[in-house]
């Protein structure tokens, strides 16, 4: 569907469109303590992920489908593969 | 095949045949702005074509040339051989692709690659422009045409794992490095569903392309992220799932030894060294049972983040799928000794059973030869021994030299054998005609071959794929190669492959313009068809004289043998000028779809002005006629449909208090029915009220008062036909300038057709419109008055009928006769055509009367005598005399007599 803005969690459901980077992003900006909820994501546009990955923000609760969960993982977990490329 | 596909096949086809034209003819006025700008137009218009079909390796390429050309135009860059050659390459590139979509009706994904790499070749004549130069630059380091061999190691041990075992159940690894394009999100792409819904995915990430910025200079719009993709799937259908953009990917196949990455902590060595003894011994004595239990019980007791544990874990991996690799097994039992990765490149020939021989073939710098190309390969040189084993002493040695020569230099240049061995082949020759001999050659050959044997047997060593990414080509060209060789083993010595490499790497479909397929449409002009209509026509009126000829062979000459010989021959000319009719009348046949196609358009504009609500359907569209025929039905057609439209079909608001469904419903329906087509019209609207039509009738003086209360309804109805015969008060720009119904009966009656209305107040009308099939033949009947004979058209014709002159009554100084009950008018043709005399009667006092039915009545021709019916070809009489309406045209019979054929519409008019 979309992104929720509550207080300081955005709450990613179901399919999160190109056009929400923007927002996201913004928000990140004003919120850098912010926390994000995928537990209802399915999918999110490589736009998102790229906003996710620059700003690489606490994550509340990673996605229930698993294969997104592992995707994210390996983008945002703060441990192995986060420096960028060579 | 949708009729779209096919007209774009044929036209496909002409515009390449054009574009090479313009490319040749610029050849020599390299400097014509107008060539340039129609070729221009015939590439851009081809692409544009293509894209309307899902041929993205086509559209690609065009795309590409279309660039180049418009960069031409613009005169950023100039006009060269070398351009052309690459365009033609293109256009070749799409005939062959024509050719396949023709046969198979879709594009093989496999071609993604070689359209990618025309398209590299014709952007890379186009200069970049300035502002363009550094965003081409920047993507190029991104590009992942030259990307880094994959980083295995990033793949984690669970998916690596996964791999193998897949990899061990057959099937193929690739390591994709998708790249997407940087201003890929405003194309629609998401690259990130893109990496997810890959075929046969294992294990995948996304990567930054480079150190994220600040958030507040990020651009989230722009794509900065690479995905890498580890996937287990076949290489065609990578391919197809990425063939809109290859540019952006690079597919590498992964030996699955390869992935065979022991990690973890290095801690607890030596001690474990008493598991690697066992193991070993285990090993030798090839218990391998022994060998994993042991190995299942130091993995429970070992931590699993120790690298030994991971390294057990592979040895485990491997017992399992393939336990013959006792090489791979003692390798990683080795390793546990040095807790260092183990050195595959040690490890020599196919890695796994199971995976293919492609994924780990070296680069292939010679061509690798199958045992059938090699034994097919020693056979051609066994038998150019043979040929240098010949007496040297015949005149025409050199040409054999010669040609063994140039036989050993194609099949080494088509096995990518290195310059030097042709270079040698070629040495040998000189030599050879120099001492007039076989000999040098017959002993360079003897070495090759002796050396060729000894290389065979040993493969090359086969090291991991991991460093090559060249495996892709295919060993195809050779067997082509060596099967030409085979076929034309004496090629002219100047045709020997210039240079190895180029040959070697030439695609297996490659196609060049000598061998262009022919198109299998034919545009033909009109007139020439219209030619063979005419000779066929006189071919059949020739034929015809064939049966005059017997009967003057029997009665006149009186050799009855002779004349039936004549007949039976005329029996066979007959059959055969009948197909020949027949098929040259096929080819003008015209479906009614071409006239159909405009109706959805026009129906749609008509009902939105006149706030109606209307369906049309459309039935048996592929209906064929006569092009003129249907040519002919086009304005009547559009008529019809405006009248069903205006007066027919009612408002909603109108049709709703009827109870009938608010849209109201247009049915075109083509038929064919034996010789002819039907053309029905039927709409469900308020149909025509006899009562009104009677009243306008008697109005505009249509009808008299007897006949307004006499006609019945469908009498009634069929007056909308009458000239000037209008229902509505306000003239339209639509209709009601009473120039409809009747305009349309005379347009269909012109091409020999009919037109029937029928009507029920309230629920709709029917208009069906009967028309020949075709009408360069017609069957006329021909009839004899005061000694010159007639035809008339056989569709008019009801019955002939002999009349006792007593039965003639005449009612108000009309002669009528009843006939089944009927009362039918006679008129003696005689007097309709101003021929001072009175019908002959014939031996019995009777009358010959030619009954024939005209708008829908019968009227008896009084005529002197009936003849046969003859099939002929129906002129129109040519300039003034056309003016005689009374005659529809002349046909020549088989005697060489002009007939003169009536027009029996006019005559009664």
């Amino acid at each position: 569907m979309s992104i929720e803005y509550i207080k300081k969690i955005a709450r990613l459901t179901e399919f999160v469109s190109v056009e929400e980077a923007e927002g996201l992003l913004e928000w990140l900006q004003a919120n850098p303590k912010g926390k994000v909820d995928l537990a209802a994501c399915t999918h999110l546009h490589a736009a998102n992920l790229q906003v996710l990955m620059a700003a690489r923000p606490n994550i509340a609760a990673w996605p229930e489908n698993t294969d997104l969960a592992s995707w994210l993982r390996s983008a945002l977990e703060p441990s192995i593969n986060s420096l960028p490329e060579k | 095949m949708s009729p779209l596909l096919e007209q774009f096949i044929a036209e496909g086809r002409d515009f390449l045949q054009d574009i090479g034209e313009k490319l040749m003819a610029l050849e020599g006025a390299p400097d014509s702005v107008e060539l340039m700008t129609e070729l221009f137009r015939l590439v851009h218009t081809l692409k544009g074509n293509s894209g309307l079909f899902k041929f993205p390796e086509m559209t690609r390429v065009l795309h590409a040339g279309e660039d180049l050309m418009d960069s031409v135009r613009d005169g950023r860059v100039t006009y060269s051989e070398e351009l052309a050659d690459c365009l033609l390459d293109a256009m070749d590139f799409v005939g062959l692709l024509l050719d396949e979509i023709e046969t198979t009706g879709a594009t093989d994904a496999g071609h993604a690659e070689q359209s990618n790499e025309l398209a590299q070749v014709l952007r890379a004549l186009i200069p970049a422009r300035e502002d363009e130069a550094e965003t081409t630059a920047a993507s190029e380091t991104a590009s992942p045409a030259n990307a880094t061999p994959p980083d295995l190691a990033r793949i984690p041990e669970g998916s690596r794992l996964a791999a193998w075992h897949l990899a061990a159940a057959g099937h193929a690894l690739f390591w994709i490095a998708y790249h997407p394009d940087e201003e890929c999100f405003f194309k629609g792409d998401d690259p990130f569903h893109q990496a997810r819904q890959s075929p046969g995915l294992i294990w995948g990430e996304a990567v930054a392309r480079a150190p994220w910025p600040p958030l507040v200079e990020l651009d989230c719009y722009r794509c900065q992220t690479n995905f890498h993709l580890l996937v287990a799937a076949e290489r065609a259908e990578l391919d197809e799932y990425f063939r809109y953009l290859p540019e952006q990917v690079a597919i590498q196949p992964v030996a699955p030894l390869a992935l065979v990455i022991p990690e973890g902590l290095p801690n607890g060595g030596p001690v474990y060294g008493d598991f690697v003894g066992e193991a070993r011994a285990l090993l030798d004595a090839d218990d391998l049972a022994g060998l994993a239990a042991a190995g299942l019980s130091l993995l429970e007791l070992s931590s699993a983040q120790l690298w030994l544990s991971s390294d057990l874990r592979w040895l485990l991996a491997v017992l399992e799928t393939s336990p013959e690799r006792r090489d791979v097994l003692r390798l990683l039992i080795e390793a546990l000794n040095t807790l260092t990765l183990p050195d595959w490149s040690s490890i020599t020939a196919s890695v796994n059973a199971s995976v293919p021989e492609a994924a780990l073939a070296p680069a292939p710098k010679k061509v690798a030869l199958s045992a059938e190309d090699r034994t097919r390969l020693d056979a051609i040189f066994s038998v150019q021994s043979d040929i240098l084993s010949l007496p040297d002493a015949v005149d025409w040695l050199p040409g054999r030299l010669i040609s063994v020569a140039a036989t050993l230099a194609a099949c080494l240049a088509n096995q990518g054998e290195a310059a030097e061995e042709v270079d040698e082949v070629n040495e040998a020759l000189a030599t050879a005609l120099a001492e007039r001999s076989a000999g040098p050659l017959r002993n360079w050959l003897a070495a090759f071959r002796e050396d060729a044997v000894q290389a065979t047997p040993t493969d090359d060593p086969a090291p991991l794929a991991e460093s090559e990414d060249d495996v892709s080509e295919s060993p195809a060209p050779t067997v082509v190669a060596a099967a030409l060789a085979t076929s034309a083993p004496v090629p002219a010595v100047g045709r020997r492959a210039p240079d190895s490499a180029a040959s070697g790497s030439e695609p297996k479909f490659g196609r060049r313009a000598d061998d262009a397929q022919v198109g299998k449409v034919l545009k033909v002009d009109q007139a020439k068809v219209d030619q063979l209509m005419n000779l066929i026509g006189e071919m059949v009126v020739a034929k015809n004289s064939l049966p005059y000829l017997a009967s003057r062979a029997e009665n006149q000459f009186h050799v009855p043998e002779f004349g039936r010989e004549i007949k039976a021959q005329y029996a066979v000319i007959n059959r055969i000028a009948e197909e020949m009719q027949d098929a040259i009348m096929r080819v003008r046949m015209t479906p009614v779809s071409f006239v159909f196609q405009r109706f959805p358009r026009l129906v749609r504009d008509i009902s939105r002005k006149l706030g109606k609500e209307v369906e049309l359907v459309l039935e048996g569209e592929d209906t064929e006629a006569d092009k003129n025929i249907i040519e002919a039905l086009a304005d009547p057609l559009v008529h019809i449909v405006r009248n069903s439209l205006d007066h027919g079909l009612e408002v909603p608001e109108q049709r709703v208090a009827a109870g009938k469904p608010r849209v109201g419903r247009l049915l075109i329906r083509a038929t064919q029915e034996s010789d002819r087509v039907l053309i029905e019209i039927i709409d469900d609207g308020r149909g025509i009220d006899p009562a009104v039509i009677k009243r306008k009738a008697y109005e505009k003086g249509v009808i008299d008062e007897a006949t307004l209360d006499r006609i019945g309804d469908q009498e009634a109805i069929n007056l909308v036909f009458g000239a000037g015969f209008s229902t509505v008060e306000a003239v339209s720009d639509l209709s009601g300038r009473g120039v409809g119904m009747d305009v349309v009966r005379s347009a269909i009656d012109k091409v020999g057709g009919t037109v029937a209305l029928t009507s029920t107040t309230g629920k709709g009308t029917t208009l069906r419109l009967s028309l020949p099939l075709s009408m360069a033949v017609s069957n006329v009947m021909i009839i004899e008055s005061d000694r010159q004979i007639f035809g008339v058209p056989m569709d008019m014709v009801v019955e002939t009928v002999r009349l006792p002159r007593d039965d003639i009554h005449t009612i108000k100084r009309q002669k009528t006769i009843v006939l089944r009950g009927r009362i039918v008018p006679l008129v003696a043709l005689n007097d309709l055509l101003a021929v001072p005399a009175e019908p002959a009667v014939n031996a019995d006092d009777e009358l010959a009367a030619l009954v024939v039915r005209v708008g829908g009545e019968q009227v008896g021709l009084l005529v002197d005598d009936f003849r046969e019916v003859v099939d002929v070809i129906l002129k129109p009489l040519p300039g003034d005399l056309a003016r005689l309406t009374r005659y529809a045209g002349t046909a020549l019979l088989g005697d060489g007599t002009v007939l003169m054929v009536l027009n029996p519409k006019e005559l009664f008019r």
